[in-house]
């Protein structure tokens, strides 16, 4: 082998020889290449790029969602499977169709009814809108230059610019985004990011069924969410030991993704959602309804009461969406809104559905990735004991500013 | 060390060698500082029409000879 | 037969890869570690190849588990045919990458990718003297328009080693 410098030499040399450079001509590509990593150009075009992306996700799922799922589903569906199907009063009827009275597919909360109405009319179309957009974004060459921005901010609490792409991914399913902190450098950055992603990072279901059912505080518990995932993640900084690099990244030139490229893409994504995602959804489902048949969730609901309702100050009844929180987070946050509470209440609902543990297939990610990030136990027990910490006190101070709000 | 502008790479750390060396980071390669984020924040250079983010603290391990705008010599 | 598809992040490997194999890809997990490799089959002059698009490396000295792994895909395939995938308006960057592959001694294909951007930047390789010093097949294409890529594939049987030694002289006296 060469030593590098002779290679350099060797290399410089050859390429003096066969590589001749143009004049160095501005495109508007290059143009706005410069102008995107640039921070006073860049950090407005980011935030309008992320505004954009918002407004399509909202819009998108919106139109999906409200305008042609939910009066299929309502209007159609079930009041046609409420007659339709046979044994009426039985155990099974609860399991697959829930309430027979109910008018809306949200609180039906049956297998066939809520179940198929939440993956499909709901979570579907989020997932859609998210994964177009990310793919865009990833093929255009935008990533790299987000992730200069941020650095600056993210290198705060010792993680890098880079953790933006897990935190983006997230945001669609907090599987790849923890499958993504791959790309960080150190043991401690992985392990920081595999908590903070799974804690309070929401993903695209949960938005997108947060986004349908209580839009008004949509963003109430996003600003809590992120606040909490700097605010932790500066604490755990602080706590792990281990390095945190500073950022080396290539910053590629922009392009115009090909339809073809991203459509591929997107249909893997959507692939994927139908055979992982809705045998869970459906197996929430009927999980939580067969624990209620057991009385299993009115005695963990009656145990738990003096927590719920004197820590966090939510309604016991909450116990059942966190139960089917472990499967699906979006159809806990679905299964919320049959439980009668106001509205400080659901707000913090909503944040201990996010932040109280991650849904199964983040946590068996978790435990997959944990054996490259210092071995299974830490990973393990290292969240776990962040996880219980976050939930008592970034619960519990939900609650507290409720109280001096007046509110809660 | 180092503001704005284009420059020739003196000097690279040892540390900062084994790095980035595949990235095509070394001495005597004309570098342009691109952009510089505020609060401490990473900088953007160019290196044979490859642009690279590196931290700051890394950045400070490269030292630059500044072209100045007056200087005619300066083909890679 | 293992083909390896080599080369820097964001080169275009992932197009290459999908030109030259089939419908039957497979995305797998390294043992022991979290990196994805996607392998495919492709029929080159009537022999069968596998075809592996090794994580993106800017070098043989891996820096993070990626690289790693890239490293260790290299090292366990007997006597790979190895395709460095480089972007044309990058070729210093890109042939480091080629020199390290050719000292371990093995057979090396160059695919100058993305050459309509160079073609864009005024930038001109001259190919046929770079196939003369290297010693090694080299490609011009455009993998996402799928331009030079049957070149590319008819170059595969034809990928050669390097001397080294040799082809220090050679430079040095250029």
């Amino acid at each position: 082998m060469l030593d590098p410098e002779e290679r350099w030499r060797l290399i410089d040399k050859l390429a003096r020889e066969t590589v001749e450079y143009g004049a160095d001509r501005s495109t508007i590509g290059s143009v706005l290449a410069e102008l995107t990593v640039k921070p006073l150009t860049g950090i407005p075009f980011a935030l309008a790029v992320l505004y954009g992306f918002w407004g399509f996700f909202d819009a998108f799922a919106g139109f999906f969602t409200d305008g042609f799922f939910v009066p299929l589903f309502d209007d159609h569906w079930l009041p046609w499977i409420q007659n339709a199907f046979p044994l009426k009063g039985s155990w099974l009827y609860y399991i697959l169709v829930g309430d027979p009275e109910a008018v809306n597919s949200f609180e039906a909360l049956g297998m066939l009814t809520s179940g198929v109405f939440v993956a499909i009319g709901v979570v579907l179309p989020a997932i859609v809108a998210f994964y177009l957009i990310i793919t865009i974004l990833e093929d255009s060459g935008y990533m790299p230059r987000l992730a200069v921005l941020v650095d600056t901010v993210l290198h705060k609490i010792g993680l890098h610019g880079f953790a933006v792409v897990p935190m983006i991914l997230s945001l669609g399913c907090n599987v790849p985004g923890v499958a993504s902190t791959r790309t960080l450098e150190t043991k401690k950055q992985r392990f920081m990011m595999m908590i903070l992603l799974s804690v309070f990072i929401p993903c695209g279901a949960q938005l997108g069924v947060m986004l349908s059912l209580i839009p008004e505080f949509f963003g109430y518990i996003m600003i809590y969410l992120l606040a909490g995932f700097f605010v932790f993640g500066w604490i755990l900084n602080r706590l792990i030991p281990g390095r945190s690099p500073e950022i080396i990244t290539d910053v590629p030139p922009l392009r115009i993704p090909t339809f073809k490229n991203v459509s591929r893409k997107l249909w893997v994504k959507v692939k994927g959602f139908f055979t992982n995602a809705i045998p869970f959804v459906l197996l929430g489902v009927g999980l939580v309804n067969l624990l209620y048949l057991g009385g299993v969730i009115s005695w963990l609901a009656n145990s738990l009461e003096p927590l719920f309702t004197g820590w966090f100050g939510i309604p016991k009844e909450t116990v059942a969406p966190l139960i089917a929180g472990f499967l699906r987070k979006d159809l806990a946050v679905a299964q919320l809104s049959a439980i009668d509470m106001s509205g400080f209440q659901l707000i913090t609902s909503v944040v201990i559905i996010s932040i109280y543990f991650p849904c199964i297939a983040t946590f068996s990610m978790i435990i997959k990735e944990g054996r490259n990030s210092g071995g299974v136990i830490k990973v393990l027990g290292g969240s776990l004991l962040t996880l219980i910490t976050v939930v008592f006190l970034w619960g519990g101070l939900l609650h507290l500013i409720g109280i001096l709000l007046g509110v809660a | 060390m180092e503001y704005g502008e284009e420059g020739v790479i003196k000097q690279v750390t040892q540390n900062l060698k084994n790095q980035l060396m595949g990235r095509g980071i070394r001495e005597g390669k004309m570098i342009r500082m691109d952009t510089k984020q505020p609060i401490n924040g990473p900088v953007v250079i160019t290196i044979d029409r490859s642009t690279t983010s590196l931290g700051l603290n890394l950045a400070k391990e490269i030292s630059v000879e500044v072209k100045h705008d007056d200087t005619t010599d300066g083909s890679s | 037969m293992t083909i390896l598809l080599m080369g820097h992040p964001n080169v275009g490997k992932s197009a290459v890869f999908n030109r030259l194999t089939g419908a039957n890809i497979t995305e797998s997990n390294y043992p022991g570690t979290t990196v994805d490799f996607t392998e495919g089959y492709a029929f080159i002059e009537g022999e069968e190849y596998k075809i592996i698009d090794v994580p993106g490396t800017f070098s043989t000295e891996p820096k993070d588990e990626a690289e790693k792994v890239a490293l260790d895909i290299l090292a366990e395939h007997d006597d790979p045919i190895v395709i460095v995938v480089i972007d044309s308006t990058k070729v210093e960057r890109g042939l480091y990458l080629a020199f390290e592959v050719m000292e371990r001694g093995y057979r090396v294909l160059i695919d100058l990718n993305m050459w309509d951007d160079a073609e864009k930047h005024d930038l001109e390789i001259d190919v046929c003297q770079l196939e003369k010093i290297l010693g090694v097949p080299v490609v011009p294409t455009v993998a996402i328009s799928g331009k030079g890529i049957s070149t590319l594939v008819e170059n595969v049987p034809s990928a050669s080693r390097t001397d080294i030694g040799e082809l220090r002289e050679k430079i040095t006296n250029l």
